[in-house]
């Protein structure tokens, strides 16, 4: 770790201004990819802004029918939150699953969302759900949001302030666990919503997408066989020491058959 | 003898040393400090194979807070430029171990990624790490050797210019002619090309070292991970010339060490040099990265083995062709554990009347190989136990009837192998009978009709294997006992615990003789005041031997006490009587306690034993449940049936074995050490791409004990510590390739990993099919 400077702001107000002026500053929330990549000597920031105990981005609440939840809002709190449990149980399930509890305990659906690590969970459910990204500055729609890996719509200085997630019919989140890392080797999110069926798939590809023919196929026939039948092109997924991309694409379809088999069976 | 000889009252005397470890109040390597030190930070080389051209240390220099940077130069000009490597034994054709210098830090040429090239030290970590990036270091690249049958083709390009063609030692045991003459009459022969895979040893503490020089009388302290003072002393000292009596080795607690912190490290040597050189102390402490890159690894051979078998199924001979990768330096243990191990049980648990085994040593640009829990025992007998599993599919033969049909039988033992080796006592049928019948072996087609009714693959899988444990480098352990004026004991040993709870272990042994509470002894396992010899804590030797010695001297207390409480009470020291800490005498009242004793006068002694080798043997038993969909197996049932003699605290055994059938889990299903082939990066070098079993991976192990007591070790103990590693990875990929055999599969090499199942699985169905 290089030696760098501590902030912390005490309204959103600052940390906006303090980013503005400091370009090389960066913002530190849970911490949970930033710090290690400190660790690493991967990353030079000219000071960290500690953004984690600000109250506008806490909290978690059902406005006008949509599911809220504060950038800063850690993982665990995702994951026994009744608001949560109540609305987007899949999503409750999803945080529950995010790395080991010390992860859950400091990581926060903002850092991993802004941050769109390709094989975070997060941006599966924030896509499939057809979310909006609320940041500092705008409303981001989550099909505009995700860009690619580690990449997505923010611009400098930006900070994602929370997520408005529309209650769907029904959802569900299965995840292949990365034996190593713990991180989503695949996971696909299926979304039965107002706008229609949305399936997203994080870690198998460069970033989170939707794979339409399984929507298409979903949106004729809700059930198994829908999926069982289709293949997932293995082309343009990731392939390393851990899996190659035809065993990637495997994974797809056999866990959003699974997710299909757990709505259909409900 | 009683299987519960150590327990008192039946209770499980529960680890004395816990409390202290759980409540983060051990003392690591990097948790001591010392007035003044300076910080150590390694430039490592990031490049398999080349040449150093030139190191420019002059910006680096300036850069405030540093107080010297060291380079290979430096270890030669120190003369730090070859550890100790263990390999005092001829080989094939009397051939001499070809042993590469390896300076301190790489001199001239690095050959493996994370050699360290420089250290830098300064007034805070921080410093010297800021300052090492300063350090311009020209390479020129040298062709990169890592697949260990390619380093040793002709033509290969070579690492060391004193061993050719990579092969710094060959090596042969066996009846090369006798075992030809059996395979030409046999009426099947079975073969399989196994690798048992390089793997990061891991423990949960990273390397750490704090070393101090004292120029008044050229002595050193280092504070440093250890398995055993005095194998860390002889090490450096062979290193360093430094003589043993001026290195003064401390640890308190060790965090793991599974024979990968049994070595001196090159690191250590370089800080001697800094510490000399500054004349202030110096901290190193490794990254986990630093540790996967230049910690010894694990594992590493490629074995081709041949099973002959007569029409009855009986084993005529075997023969095998054994590589084993030590990395770009041959490490102190690597070569001689990885050799004379297999060697000793070759035989394995059968009689076999026609052995022969031919290995060859090769040197790659990885990080060197050295000992890893069981350190070429579960090496040996995951090849047998693989080769008569696959035997017993092809012959269509039961695998643990075949197993039984060619076990060495009760009456046999002493055994004396062919080759060479005397196993001191088992009961083979008996441990495998219990086996069978704590695995429900004959109800396992039941469960494998309810696995395919979900579309699973289901597999049993068997392993039966003995090992060599204890022995040592040392002629004798010694352990010396001494009363204090509060009457507790403390009892020193070299043996150095890294969890096997030699606290607590050692302490039941004398205070079982002694008839006093445990916690009344005190285990000190790091001195240097008293000179003691003694074996470091490895190759499962510690309880056989130093932990025996505790009994022997606690007897040996007891009888000098009864002469000094004689001389104390003013009678024959015939006429003294001792039990629960008290020396009486032949009328009521006349008695002197042990504290009483120490008041008046010293009393310690020193006892001391030499045990040989003893041979735990079990059978274990695996059943695995595979999801085809995604390759993904699950342990369905573990059962153990071990002997490992008479059993001193069952709670530590049942840990021991809980952790080496996870650790032989880990290597099975998913634990890799991967170097790119072409650039001879670790591809696997942190905890987001190795790894690591976790808990959740095994089922409640259902365990036994079937104890022989051991005929060499006066309280018939066998040491265990690394059996389980040595069972269970037969076990497990016996089961695995059991559950995939009917899709045309007989033999997969480790790791088995979700990938790989489903692409194999997915492969041969498809190919049905079509």
């Amino acid at each position: 770790m290089y030696s760098f400077n501590y902030v912390k702001p005490g309204s959103l107000k600052e940390v906006n201004d303090f980013l503005a002026s400091n370009p090389e500053a960066r913002p530190l929330a849970g911490g949970m990819t930033l710090i290690p990549t400190l660790k690493a000597r991967l990353a030079q920031p000219s000071h960290l802004v500690d953004i984690s105990a600000l109250e506008e981005l806490k909290g978690i609440e059902v406005r006008n029918g949509a599911l809220v939840i504060g950038a800063g809002t850690t993982h665990a709190e995702v994951a026994r939150s009744t608001h949560v449990r109540d609305a987007i149980p899949a999503l409750a399930e999803l945080a529950f699953h995010i790395g080991d509890p010390a992860v859950r305990n400091c990581g926060t659906i903002g850092g991993s969302v802004a941050n769109n690590d390709p094989a975070a969970d997060y941006p599966a459910g924030v896509l499939a759900l057809g979310a909006t990204v609320v940041t500092n500055r705008r409303e981001i729609a989550a099909d505009d949001f995700f860009q690619g890996m580690f990449t997505t719509a923010l611009e400098p200085g930006e900070l994602v302030v929370r997520i408005s997630f529309p209650k769907p019919r029904r959802a569900a989140y299965e995840k292949f666990a990365h034996p190593a890392s713990g991180y989503a080797m695949t996971g696909v999110f299926v979304a039965q919503t107002n706008g229609g069926i949305r399936v997203a798939v994080t870690g198998a590809g460069p970033g989170v997408f939707r794979w339409s023919e399984a929507e298409a196929a979903l949106a004729k026939a809700f059930n198994v066989a829908a999926v069982a039948s289709l293949t997932m092109p293995a082309a343009d997924l990731n392939e390393d020491i851990h899996g190659s991309r035809e065993y990637r694409a495997n994974l797809v379809r056999v866990l959003t058959k699974r997710a299909v088999a757990r709505l259909a069976g409900r | 003898m009683g299987d519960h000889l150590f327990e008192v009252d039946g209770v499980h005397v529960s680890r004395l040393e816990d409390l202290r470890l759980i409540t983060g109040a051990g003392t690591y390597a990097a948790d001591w400090n010392l007035p003044g030190q300076l910080h150590a930070h390694f430039v490592r080389s990031d490049r398999a194979h080349a040449k150093i051209v030139s190191i420019d240390t002059t910006a680096a220099l300036k850069y405030p807070g540093v107080a010297g940077i060291y380079t290979g130069e430096d270890a030669v000009r120190a003369g730090y430029v070859r550890g100790v490597t263990f390999l005092n034994f001829k080989g094939k054709n009397d051939m001499e171990g070809r042993i590469p210098e390896r300076p301190a830090m790489a001199h001239g040429r690095v050959r493996f990624v994370g050699e360290p090239v420089a250290l830098v030290v300064a007034d805070s970590a921080l410093a010297a790490q800021d300052a090492s990036e300063l350090i311009r270091i020209d390479y020129r690249d040298l062709p990169v050797v890592i697949d260990p049958e390619a380093a040793v083709r002709p033509g290969t390009a070579q690492l060391h210019e004193s061993v050719p063609e990579n092969t710094p030692f060959e090596y042969e045991a066996g009846d090369k002619a006798a075992t030809e003459a059996a395979f030409a009459k046999a009426a099947h022969v079975t073969k399989l090309k196994m690798e048992s895979t390089r793997v990061v040893p891991n423990p949960l503490e990273p390397r750490a070292c704090l070393i101090a020089h004292d120029p008044k009388n050229e002595s050193y302290t280092v504070h440093v991970c250890i398995q055993g003072m005095n194998m860390m002393k002889r090490q450096l000292s062979a290193y360093t010339k430094v003589p043993e009596d001026k290195l003064n080795v401390i640890a308190r607690d060790v965090g793991g060490g599974f024979g990968q912190r049994s070595t001196a490290y090159p690191e250590y040597c370089a800080v001697m040099i800094a510490a000399k050189a500054t004349g202030r102390p110096v901290k190193w402490v490794s990254s986990r990265t630093e540790g996967f890159l230049s910690d010894t690894h694990g594992r590493g051979n490629i074995i081709e083995g041949e099973l002959a078998l007569d029409k009855d199924g009986r084993f005529l001979a075997m023969r095998l062709n054994w590589l084993a990768d030590m990395g770009a330096y041959l490490s102190p243990a690597g070569p001689v554990s990885h050799i004379r191990n297999p060697t000793t049980c070759l035989t394995g648990v059968y009689k076999i009347p026609a052995l022969y085994g031919y290995w060859r040593l090769a040197v790659t640009n990885t990080a060197p190989i050295a000992a890893y829990r069981g350190a070429g025992r579960p090496d040996i007998a995951y090849a047998i136990e693989r080769l008569v599993s696959n035997a017993a599919a092809e012959l269509g033969i039961d695998a643990a009837e075949l197993r039984s049909r060619n076990f060495i039988q009760p009456e046999d033992f002493p055994y004396k192998t062919p080759t060479g080796t005397t196993y001191d006592n088992a009961d083979l049928p008996g441990v495998l009978a219990k086996a069978l019948e704590l695995a429900d072996w004959k109800g396992y087609t039941q469960r494998l009709s309810a696995t395919e009714k979900t579309g699973k693959l289901r597999g049993i899988g068997i392993s039966t294997v003995i090992e060599n444990t204890g022995a040592g480098m040392y002629p004798k352990d010694e352990v010396e006992l001494e009363v204090g004026k509060d009457g507790v004991v403390t009892l020193y040993t070299v043996a150095k615990s890294q969890g096997q709870g030699h606290e607590t272990t050692f302490a039941m042994m004398a205070a079982k003789v002694l008839e006093i509470p445990a916690e009344r002894i005190k285990v000190v396992q790091n001195f240097n005041d008293r000179a003691l010899i003694g074996n470091h804590t490895g190759g499962s030797r510690s309880m056989v031997g130093a932990g025996t010695v505790c009994h022997i001297a606690a007897e040996k207390l007891v009888q000098h006490g009864k002469s000094l409480a004689a001389e104390a009470l003013g009678i024959e020291p015939s006429q003294v009587s001792y039990g629960a800490g008290e020396f009486r005498g032949p009328e009521s009242g006349m008695k002197i306690t042990l504290a009483e004793l120490a008041q008046k006068r010293e009393v310690k002694i020193k006892g001391e034993g030499t045990f040989g080798t003893t041979y735990p043997n079990g059978c274990h038993i695996a059943e695995v449940e595979i999801d085809p969909e995604t390759g993904v197996t699950d342990i369905a049932r573990y059962m153990t049936v071990d002997d490992c003699g008479v059993v001193v605290n069952h709670a530590i055994v049942e840990g021991q074995m809980h952790g080496a059938v996870a650790q032989g889990a880990g290597q099975v299903f998913g634990e890799h050490a991967i170097y790119d082939k072409e650039s001879g990066q670790l591809m696997t070098a942190t905890f987001s791409d190795y790894f690591m079993p976790r808990a959740g991976m095994l089922p409640d192990i259902v365990m036994a004990e079937h104890a022989t007591a051991s005929r060499i070790n006066p309280l018939g103990i066998k040491g265990m510590g690394e059996s389980g590693c040595t069972a269970s990875l037969g076990a497990l990929v016996n089961a695995v390739i059991d559950a995939v055999r009917p899709l045309g599969i007989h033999h997969l090499d480790m790791p088995l990993t979700p990938a790989k199942l489903w692409t194999e699985i997915s492969a041969k169905r498809g190919t049905a099919r079509a």
